[in-house]
């Protein structure tokens, strides 16, 4: 046997290995994203095809959608709207937006920085395993997660009744959105030194894309191909059929991965290009009191909901006028929206709140788990050590996430007022507009109530609190569009507010998800006061 | 005599179908560093979190400065500081920062101690923990536990990650606590560590206690290993009083005897190797390590019980 076969067979071993590796810690998150997002996406389709069963009801829809621009800055401008396709795909447009992104992002951030940041593959590389193997192992594995779950689509989407060759493209479309941020985040992987810096970078790069797309769109200017979302948009999968332009997603997707290979076997493990620095040497007195440690440690999250929460009002409120000419010259576009009969802008309002109030609860879920993940790295245990009682513990982060969450919410809706009421030249929404918003409070509570119940009794089911969290925004977001039977609709909390300001508030229902959020919360501390630490 | 700073009689506790400790008991004394050995596994760090209060002992009594720690915790407390089996801190703190937390989260620091032992652990304190090595990671939490206004420090496996140099800092400065009055409660299963540490030793095996008592207690009752080689072949040893183990190997002038004995016997045995005309000698005592090993029931060769670099200081 010569030197280089055996070199070759090596490598090919390497590889092997790998991406064995790759595909075992992936497994698990690989089959949740691919069942989630057809489901999601097949669930829409399904719905729309019921809905919308005559040409006639999806020309109204298509009318609708297209008047103004306001639409089509938040889902894209569909080609061939006036289909069923486009329905489906104008619908389904605001989360792929950021779910197909998201995939690939995390598929590579995953089997690569985290992996390297945690010493794990240090281990590997001192195997039989090139060192841009990892890299392209996990490249490889993320692209059959993409490509599986395109096929998915296109198949779902064929079932619904939408023509072969349309379903096609647009899941291709999709994948290959995916496949752009899968190399991105592969790339951004070999530059910064930890996970948590490839996940920031990445998601700016999608906020960027996204406002890119919206400012193409509004505007009617090519920056639009600037954006992979316009990539994807362009294809065109109902209407011109562009195959060709799954060429530009696909080679930007090849070239960010070529680079990230190139760094990945030339550079030293362990290293990045963005590096930490140096920082003070003593805590200040805040840092070193219970209250002041838990806002440190959330200020990260309450900081990028807050982003998130602004991000969409501030644009609901900048296209403000836009859309209440859309409704006005409309109806159909108010019914989608689930915001019919009503002032237009009460509607608007209304269906922002309640979008807000999705992200809101997010912020809550989620900062209850941190709390899991401070228990199951060993921090809470260090803090428990000490003079600090678990009450006090729990209290002083209860009492963090709930400012967090008032800001939030009043934040955005500030921002929702203020953009409002610029166009429009006079503030009496404003009060009105933060109303509204508190009046989510309570359902938002409830979800928080749930997370620190499930968190207190077993922190390790905590998976439930999410997908009690998946139900109520599945719910908000597309049960208006999708007409669902009232039982389904009332399993939300935010259901029984009474969407305001369209509808009154239901002060008592508020009062009895307040008190079912404190019974729920009370649980939960009873129940932390009484297990062992840590509970993984 | 005073009351025990820790008191625990029967401790159970059980996770599921495991039982991770099956009746364990553990006395700590005020003032005196206490080695608690036992392998992997075995209930160390479970013990320590009951001893907390951080998780509640299936059955069993315990007692923390006379208190119970379950019930009455974050009181208990203010008196102890403790270092995690796996030290956990926030990534995005630096290691000054960390420092000045978990001095919070105790009962309070000394300011002057904090200087001085980030001076003697070379810690460079502007740096995020991210950044840090695991061992830089350990001398954070092992500082702030040393630097602490505490009366009883609880260290879990201390020294894991620390270079030899750190360790030898870290052993002078659990002597000046000691010296200073405060308790010591050293969990590991690095003999030599305990052995030069510790005042008394409790050693577990599967959740419970098999021996307990101070390393010159614990010797009493195991054999001596002896290595002599001699000029003449040393009559009588074999069937001498207290010998066991005995081998003899002819070399060409020499006699090399391998023994080991019982220590109330060995200044007889000693005297016939000297009749003898000893050419080398290495009396080698019990090492925590052969303790250790004794009281898990393995059967060793009189050697390979003692560690290495104590039978280089027996034949110095």
């Amino acid at each position: 046997m010569s030197v280089r076969s055996l070199t070759v067979q090596d490598g090919a071993h390497g590889l092997g290995t790998m991406l064995r590796i790759v595909g075992r810690i992936q497994r698990r998150s690989a089959l949740i994203w691919m069942f989630t997002l057809s489901a999601s996406m097949v669930g829409t389709a399904a719905s729309i095809a019921a809905l919308y069963d005559t040409a006639a009801k999806i020309h109204t829809y298509a009318t609708a959608v297209t008047t103004g621009k306001a639409l089509v800055a938040i889902n894209g401008k569909v080609e061939g709207i006036d289909s069923l396709g486009g329905v489906i795909q104008d619908e389904f447009g605001f989360l792929a937006a950021f779910l197909l992104p998201l995939l690939g992002i995390s598929l590579a951030a995953r089997a690569t920085r985290r992996e390297e940041e945690s010493g794990r593959l240090e281990l590997l590389l001192a195997g039989r395993i090139a060192r841009r193997d990892p890299t392209l192992a996990a490249l490889l594995v993320a692209t059959a997660t993409i490509v599986t779950t395109a096929m998915l689509f296109a198949v779902g989407l064929a079932i619904c009744g939408v023509p072969l060759a349309g379903s096609l493209l647009y899941a291709l479309s999709l994948g290959a959105l995916a496949f752009v941020f899968a190399g991105l985040a592969a790339l951004l992987a070999q530059l910064t030194l930890h996970a948590r810096g490839v996940y920031t970078w990445s998601l700016i790069a999608l906020a960027v894309s996204y406002a890119l797309r919206g400012v193409g769109e509004v505007t009617n200017t090519s920056i639009t191909w600037l954006s992979p979302l316009g990539w994807a948009e362009k294809a065109a999968p109902f209407g011109d059929q562009r195959w060709w332009a799954l060429t530009i997603p696909v080679a930007a997707g090849l070239a960010l991965g070529a680079a990230a290979l190139r760094l990945a076997s030339r550079r030293d493990l362990g290293s990045a290009l963005v590096r930490g620095r140096a920082g003070p040497d003593r805590a200040n007195a805040r840092l070193r009191n219970p209250i002041g440690l838990a806002i440190w440690i959330h200020r990260p999250a309450t900081l990028g909901w807050l982003a998130g929460g602004v991000l969409l009002t501030g644009m609901m409120g900048a296209l403000s006028q836009q859309l209440l000419d859309a409704m006005t010259g409309n109806p159909a576009l108010a019914d989608a929206l689930g915001i019919a009969n009503s002032r237009p802008i009460d509607g608007l309002v209304a269906a922002t709140q309640l979008y807000l109030a999705v992200i809101a609860a997010g912020y809550v879920i989620g900062a209850i788990g941190t709390l899991r993940t401070e228990e199951a790295e060993g921090r809470l245990e260090a803090r428990l050590s000490g003079t600090v009682s678990r009450a006090r513990l729990l209290a002083s982060h209860a009492l963090v996430v709930l400012g967090g969450l008032m800001t939030i919410v009043l934040g955005s809706s500030l921002v929702l007022g203020l953009a409002t009421a610029l166009p429009v030249g006079d503030t009496a929404e404003l009060a009105p507009i933060l109303k509204s918003g508190l009046a989510y409070l309570p359902a938002e509570l409830i979800l928080g109530g749930l997370a620190l119940a499930v968190y207190g009794l077993r922190p390790r089911l905590f998976g439930a609190a999410w997908a009690g969290y998946a139900g109520m925004a599945f719910i908000a977001f597309i049960g208006p569009g999708l007409k669902f039977r009232q039982w389904i609709v009332d399993l939300s909390p935010t259901t029984h507010v009474g969407n305001p300001p369209v509808g009154a508030i239901q002060s008592e229902a508020l009062i009895v998800m307040t008190a079912v959020a404190v019974a729920l919360t009370a649980g939960g501390l009873a129940a932390f006061r009484r297990r062992g630490i840590p509970q993984g | 005599m005073s009351t025990p700073v820790i008191h625990a009689e029967g401790l159970t506790k059980v996770f599921g179908n495991v039982r991770a400790l099956d009746g364990l008991d553990l006395t700590v004394r005020p003032g005196e560093v206490h080695g608690f050995l036992g392998p992997n596994g075995a209930g160390k760090s479970t013990t320590l979190r009951v001893l907390l209060g951080l998780m509640k002992a299936t059955s069993g009594h315990v007692e923390l400065f006379g208190g119970d720690p379950w019930r009455d915790g974050p009181r208990l407390h203010r008196r102890l500081a403790y270092v995690a089996g796996d030290v956990a801190l926030w990534p995005g703190l630096t290691g000054g920062q960390c420092l000045d937390v978990l001095g919070a989260t105790h009962g309070g620091i000394d300011e002057r101690r904090r200087l001085d032992l980030v001076g003697r652990f070379e810690l460079d304190p502007t740096k995020r923990v991210r950044d840090y090595s695991k061992g830089n990671r350990q001398k954070v939490a092992l500082i702030a536990a040393l630097a602490a206004d505490a009366e009883l420090l609880l260290l879990d496996e201390p020294t894991s990650g620390l270079d030899p140099l750190m360790e030898q800092a870290f052993q002078q400065c659990v002597r000046e606590r000691r010296a200073d009055g405060v308790t010591v409660l050293l969990s590991s299963h690095i003999m030599a560590e305990v052995e030069a540490l510790a005042d008394r030793v409790s050693i577990i095996r599967r959740g419970r206690t098999v021996i307990s008592g101070t390393l010159a207690d614990l010797r009493r009752h195991t054999r001596t290993a002896v290595h002599a080689v001699t000029v003449a072949d040393p009559c009588g040893l074999v069937d001498a009083e207290g010998v066991a183990d005995y081998q003899r190997e002819r070399l060409d002038e020499q006699v090399d005897s391998r023994f080991t004995i019982d220590p109330a016997h060995l200044d007889g045995v000693i005297g016939r190797l000297h009749a003898a005309s000893i050419h080398t000698l290495t009396v080698t005592p019990p090492s925590l390590g052969t303790l250790f090993l004794q009281n898990y029931g393995e059967t060793l060769d009189p050697d390979e019980g003692a560690s290495n670099d104590s039978r280089e200081e027996a034949s110095r």
